[in-house]
């Protein structure tokens, strides 16, 4: 008792900003030790975890193989599957479980197509797993929103898409990616009339996953993609020349050549570079007269449009953009030009040609 | 000077110190703070990221995977293999080599069936001139490899020949002895896809040591803790770097440096600044200042994005004589960039980067040894002379120490909420002890390796890059 007295006197005497300072490392000290112990529980708990989750799925794995090779042409749900229906659906209520169940039935339903597939989409609804999602699409918390839209893309559970279109210019652009993507996995190109009412970006990447859909999807009829190609989203219209050039849609070639136009240069640039791949050739009056007025990324998706449709007729553009400033630009002239006619070319300019050559050992 | 005026002298320079620590334990709870927020938004929103799409889409843009190589024939072969096991779908690896001394190239030409090829080199950047050529392989396996035998001039000088010799529209630069996760290229591509009100510039990742874990063919196997204390304090600073540091200014969009051991850069941006500066050690920090600079001076909206997924390991020095020769090289980047940039610095013209990054670099990095060790010199006098008050100085060495333990621990549990890589049972205790150890067994090192850059800045103006004895990871 002493001891401490003393120890409180001594503290007193000193100047508060002293005082300031030992109370603070007393109490950083404890909190590392308060955060020692929670490390050392938190890890405990990541172990327990993991492994729970992976006998939960072992034990789901299991029960769902089961399943899916009792059932029988003659009833809905043989009695086999109805035991298993009623085991799983005793776990449901636990969200720690279902969790667990949801992505077991997940990893299965990635791994096999058709009648297997639809055979678990149908026990998703069975086991009434359908109305946890449903119940989270008007929640506060855009995250909860965005996993219940996943669950029913992975699902392909139909029939809700005019609520879930209610997301489609949410703030949250995971939400408006969720939509998305549930409305092209489930209704293909029917599903991208949502493009028509966007009016937030589409961005590349949400572009590249919709693309990917798509392709893999077993219906390729093509919706008419004119109206996205005049869009007042910008991103739209990048969306939809990537579809015309992937789909090779010849039939739009005048909007795209309308883009020459547009106002936003990388819009111009997809633009030339999708009559590049569609190949219209018409397209080159127009761009060889406007060569000079147009930006330097322009120019060069123009001069390699022209390195695969170069013709002839060509000769005299490229010969007065021989000595573009640009080196790139200047290199693709070379290369055609000595595709069209070597000889004449290597006339013009000797120098030149070293340039496209490789620069070996000049020190 | 009578008695009283050195008595306001001592004050000021007491005072000095104690804001100069408060202003950053201050700063270190504040980026603390906001890196939690930051990695929490990540994790969440990441959670909804899938990165299969973008494998086999025509539309995923072109990357070109840079390796600036200088005798490293020991594991050259390995680790081109590793580059080349990429799972994204259109990129092309480009091996500089910088006037290897060894048998670098003819290992690579043997393993890999390369011939040399007459390609048009695109010389937007100026270079060394090339020594042996431009290879590549005649089996169809390794189409994407490209070789490039140049002279040397030293790692800026590869990566700009680099740059040359790329096609594609992003540039990655690695160094080629770093074990590269397959799904990395599809990782740091996404924020210059993903981000439509702002141009992305550059992108980098989390960088973790590989010290010790099983590697076997390019692929790493198993993740364990080395015994080392050095190398054990080194994953204890990489965690506190990347998952505290670097995750809050890349919420705060201030960024000075994308490690220089992986990073993606948009080419176009990187030319028109002029590449990698040759003359500096730190071109990797060097070349983002210069490159947020660029987009300020023309008014264009930018971001230096940040992932904290771990994309890269590396081997980190095992020794302490290497170890002080990477930080002094640290250090030495850091002063030459900053120096360069001065015009930045405090300039309200460059809004958050003068006002904010630059300051705070300036001031807690570039500044933060020098004003250690003056703290420690005046500490010495005040111990020569017994005027030092025990009692006082106690309270704030337990303060600092305290602080510095708290922070390593708080990153510590950050590593287990997010990606909890070291999952192996002892590895926690292994890494409280260093948490404690750590400002004993590292961080004088560190003192000194940031002096001794300062005094070889100022005195020796050599461009060095010291040497660094590898070990190798290749089947670790």
């Amino acid at each position: 008792m002493n001891e401490y007295n003393f120890i409180l006197q001594y503290f007193n005497q000193f100047p508060l900003i002293i005082k300031v300072v030992w109370i603070t490392s007393v109490i950083l000290m404890t909190n590392v030790f308060i955060l020692i112990i929670y490390l050392r529980y938190l890890r405990n708990k990541l172990r327990v975890k993991s492994s729970l989750e992976s006998k939960c799925q072992m034990y789901f794995e299991s029960s769902l193989i089961t399943y899916l090779y009792s059932g029988n042409e003659e009833e809905d749900f043989s009695i086999e599957q109805k035991k298993i229906i009623k085991e799983l659906k005793g776990v449901t209520s636990e969200a720690f479980k279902r969790k667990v169940l949801i992505a077991t039935l997940l990893k299965l339903r990635n791994e096999i197509t058709g009648e297997i597939a639809d055979s678990i989409d149908k026990l998703y609804i069975e086991l009434g797993l359908l109305q946890y999602p449903l119940s989270k699409l008007r929640h506060k918390k855009w995250d909860v929103i965005a996993n219940a839209i996943r669950e029913l893309t992975l699902f392909q559970v139909k029939g809700i898409q005019s609520v879930v279109m209610k997301n489609i210019n949410h703030p949250k652009k995971e939400v408006r990616k969720e939509m998305q993507l549930y409305l092209v996995q489930l209704f293909t190109f029917k599903g991208l009339e949502f493009l028509n009412l966007l009016q937030t970006p589409l961005s590349e990447w949400d572009q590249i996953q919709l693309l990917e859909i798509l392709q893999k999807s077993d219906d390729q009829d093509i919706t008419d993609i004119k109206p996205w190609l005049k869009s007042t989203n910008e991103s739209v219209v990048s969306f939809a020349l990537k579809l015309a050039r992937l789909y090779n849609q010849y039939e739009v070639k005048d909007e795209i050549i309308a883009l020459l136009n547009h106002k936003n240069e990388l819009i111009r640039v997809n633009a030339i570079e999708s009559l590049n791949h569609l190949n219209v050739l018409e397209a080159k009056v127009v761009l060889k007269s406007n060569f000079i007025e147009t930006s330097l990324d322009e120019q060069i998706a123009f001069v390699k449009m022209l390195e695969n449709t170069y013709e002839s007729s060509d000769k005299f553009f490229l010969l007065d953009y021989r000595n573009h400033e640009n080196q790139e630009i200047k290199l693709i002239i070379m290369e055609i030009m000595k595709n069209l006619n070597f000889e004449e070319y290597y006339l013009y300019d000797t120098e030149l040609f070293e340039d496209i050559t490789n620069k070996k050992t000049t020190a | 000077m009578n008695a009283n005026t050195w008595q306001i002298i001592l004050t000021i320079i007491q005072y000095f110190f104690l804001i100069f620590s408060i202003s950053a334990i201050t700063s270190y709870i504040l980026l603390g703070i906001i890196s939690a927020i930051e990695t929490r938004s990540y994790m969440k929103k990441n959670s909804f990221v899938n990165y299969k799409e973008i494998l086999s889409s025509p539309f995923s843009p072109s990357i070109s995977i840079i390796a600036p190589a200088y005798n490293e024939s020991l594991n050259i072969v390995e680790n081109v293999r590793s580059l080349l096991s990429s799972h994204y779908v259109n990129y092309d690896v480009i091996i500089v080599n910088d006037g290897s001394k060894d048998d670098s190239l003819e290992k690579l030409i043997k393993a890999y069936d390369l011939i040399q090829i007459d390609i048009p080199i695109n010389e937007q950047i100026k270079t060394k001139p090339l020594r042996g050529g431009v290879y590549k392989s005649t089996n169809p396996a390794f189409d994407k490899l490209i070789v490039v035998d140049k002279e040397n001039g030293g790692k800026a000088d590869a990566l700009n020949m680099g740059l040359n010799i790329s096609k594609n529209k992003y540039v990655a630069s690695i160094d080629v002895d770093c074990l590269l996760l397959e799904d990395a290229l599809q990782k740091l591509i996404k924020p210059f896809l993903e981000i439509t009100d702002q141009k992305v510039i550059a992108a980098g990742g989390v960088i973790r040591i590989a010290n010790s874990c099983t590697i076997k063919d390019g692929k790493l196997l198993e993740i364990n803790f080395p015994n080392k204390w050095l190398e054990q304090g080194q994953i204890l600073e990489y965690l506190r770097a990347f998952l505290l540091g670097r995750m809050a200014w890349s919420r705060l969009n201030g960024l000075l440096v994308i490690s220089g051991a992986f990073g993606l850069f948009d080419k176009k941006i990187a030319i028109e600044v002029g590449g990698y500066d040759t003359n500096t050690v730190g071109e990797d920090m060097e070349i983002i200042v210069r490159m947020r600079r660029h987009m300020q001076e023309i008014n264009q909206k930018y971001k230096v994005a940040y992932i904290p997924d771990p994309l890269c390991w590396t081997e980190a020095p095992d020794n302490y004589k290497t170890f002080i020769s990477q930080r002094n090289r640290w250090t030495r980047g850091t002063i030459e960039t900053l120096k360069k940039h001065k015009k930045i610095g405090f300039n309200k013209k460059y809004f958050s980067l003068g006002l904010l990054s630059y300051p705070y670099w300036f001031i807690f990095e570039r500044m933060a040894p020098i004003v250690e060790v003056a703290g420690l010199i005046y500490f010495g006098i005040l111990i020569f002379f017994d005027y030092v008050r025990w009692d006082y100085s106690l309270s704030f060495i337990l303060l600092a120490y305290s602080f510095s333990v708290l922070f390593s621990i708080v990153a510590i549990i950050s590593e287990e909420l997010t990606y909890n890589q070291y999952k192996k049972k002892k590895i926690g205790i292994k890494l409280i002890i260093i948490s404690f150890l750590e400002p004993i067994v590292n961080h004088p090192f560190i003192l000194y390796a940031a002096i001794k850059g300062n005094i070889e800045y100022y005195f020796y103006k050599k461009i060095e890059w010291g040497t660094m004895t590898r070990k190798g990871m290749g089947n670790t």
